[in-house]
């Protein structure tokens, strides 16, 4: 089995050694030593390792910025912060920044080789998982009860989000789901298309009045059964999910946006006769 | 909705926020509310469920939300509310909701939560309960973070 690569990178010869002592009978190898920010880009750059170990005091800059740079370089690189201090705030700015974990000086075998491992994790077999045995499922779903409640056929289409933020014109239901793993379903559209879908599902011609809050309530009503079969279905299939909803947000305003950056997400668009509804669904840290 | 369910949420914020830096924090004024949640300019909304069921929004302004994520990572200067700031606001409101569950547990209550959904705009709305609903304005450091439960 190829051996997942690792830069270290810290000024101090007694935590090469170390990381040495730890790593060297694993699966993990150490492609290269970095003593410096400068020298850790010019080797990430080189060496394309799997993940980097950043200590958070380097002569020539901090391991943040280090980190930040690498970052610019490639937005998915794994960087684990080793650091002595354990500074909530410092590890709040490390988070923000992208950093993917962080580990205590003294190095403890077991908690550094879990980490990387957890790390490591492929991000491309985690996206199969969730794409394969969630994703679909919800299509399914929505597609088969737009039917039902509203009598249209819909064209199903998905992708996966590269955007860290959702826009909405209109109307947005947040409904988060707990158990594994844990995330949201977003079900969103504009106010003319929501006002379609609800006349289609009260059986309300042009010429009747449509309140604000009837339309808001079919819109709800429609991503709380969406959201509860889907779950329902998956946890039929997978017996160890424990996947539960928890009940509808509702956010109505114009030019807004939803974030969560530390999100998988998956933008699903039903077109229809009546407009097109979008549903993206997010799930934290894969399964 | 019962008001023992309430204090959890008021004991986390009064544990968390001295932990991620501030000074100063005391409870405000709590109300019972209806109607949607009108946004300050930034509202998280986390979801609860297992054995109670409902959602918190967190709801701040623009301006305060720049303060505490400055606060949270070291004074950093934050001068627009970018990604960074975004992150930080995320992680406060998923810290302040797990210890609210730490202490509801601690009365007997399982609860699991979902992950938060920060939402940035003007003048939207976030309806959180087709019934009442409790609103706690609670201060850290003179920046006021207006806490809306709806729990059942």
């Amino acid at each position: 089995m190829e051996k997942i690569r690792v830069l270290v990178v810290d000024d101090s010869r007694m935590s090469h050694a170390m990381m040495d002592g730890i790593i060297s009978r694993t699966d993990f190898e150490i492609c290269d030593y970095a003593k410096t920010s400068a020298e850790a880009i010019e080797k990430y750059k080189i060496m394309n390792p799997d993940v980097v170990t950043m200590d958070m005091n380097l002569p020539d800059a901090d391991g943040l910025e280090c980190s930040q740079r690498i970052l610019e370089l490639n937005p998915h690189a794994k960087i684990v912060m080793v650091s002595a201090m354990r500074d909530a705030c410092l590890m709040t700015q490390g988070r923000a920044i992208g950093i993917s974990a962080f580990v205590q000086k003294p190095l403890k075998e077991n908690e550094l080789i879990d980490t990387l491992r957890m790390v490591c994790q492929s991000t491309e077999d985690n996206l199969k998982i969730l794409e394969e045995s969630y994703v679909k499922t919800f299509i399914k779903v929505l597609q088969k009860n737009l039917f039902s409640l509203a009598g249209v056929h819909s064209d199903m289409s998905y992708e996966i989000s590269t955007e860290g933020k959702l826009e909405i014109d209109g109307i947005a239901i947040i409904i988060g789901f707990t158990g594994k793993p844990i995330g949201r379903a977003i079900v969103h559209t504009d106010f003319d298309t929501m006002n379609q879908f609800a006349r289609a599902i009260l059986g309300k011609d042009t010429d009747e009045i449509l309140s604000d809050e009837e339309a808001n309530e079919c819109m709800e009503e429609t991503a709380n059964i969406v959201a509860g079969r889907s779950v329902s279905m998956i946890n039929d299939i997978f017996k160890d999910k424990e996947l539960r909803i928890t009940p509808p947000g509702i956010i109505v305003g114009k030019k807004l946006s939803i974030v969560n950056p530390k999100l998988i997400t998956f933008n699903i668009v039903a077109t229809t006769k009546l407009g097109d509804l979008k549903m993206n669904i997010g799930f934290a840290g894969g399964e | 909705m019962d008001v023992k369910l309430i204090n959890p949420f008021i004991d986390a914020f009064m544990t968390i926020m001295p932990q991620v830096g501030f000074q100063n924090i005391a409870r405000g004024k709590v109300s019972l509310k209806e109607k949607a949640v009108d946004s300050l300019g930034v509202t998280v909304l986390v979801g609860l469920t297992k054995e109670i069921r409902g959602n918190v929004a967190y709801n701040i302004s623009d301006e305060t939300a720049r303060f505490i994520a400055s606060t949270m990572m070291c004074g950093m200067p934050v001068a627009a509310f970018d990604e960074m700031a975004q992150s930080a606001i995320s992680e406060l409101s998923n810290m302040l909701t797990a210890n609210a569950a730490t202490n509801l547990t601690a009365l007997g209550i399982e609860v699991d939560i979902s992950t938060p959904s920060l939402t940035i705009g003007d003048g939207f709305t976030v309806k959180i309960s087709d019934a009442q609903y409790v609103a706690i304005e609670m201060t850290a450091d003179g920046h006021t973070v207006e806490i809306n439960i709806a729990l059942k």
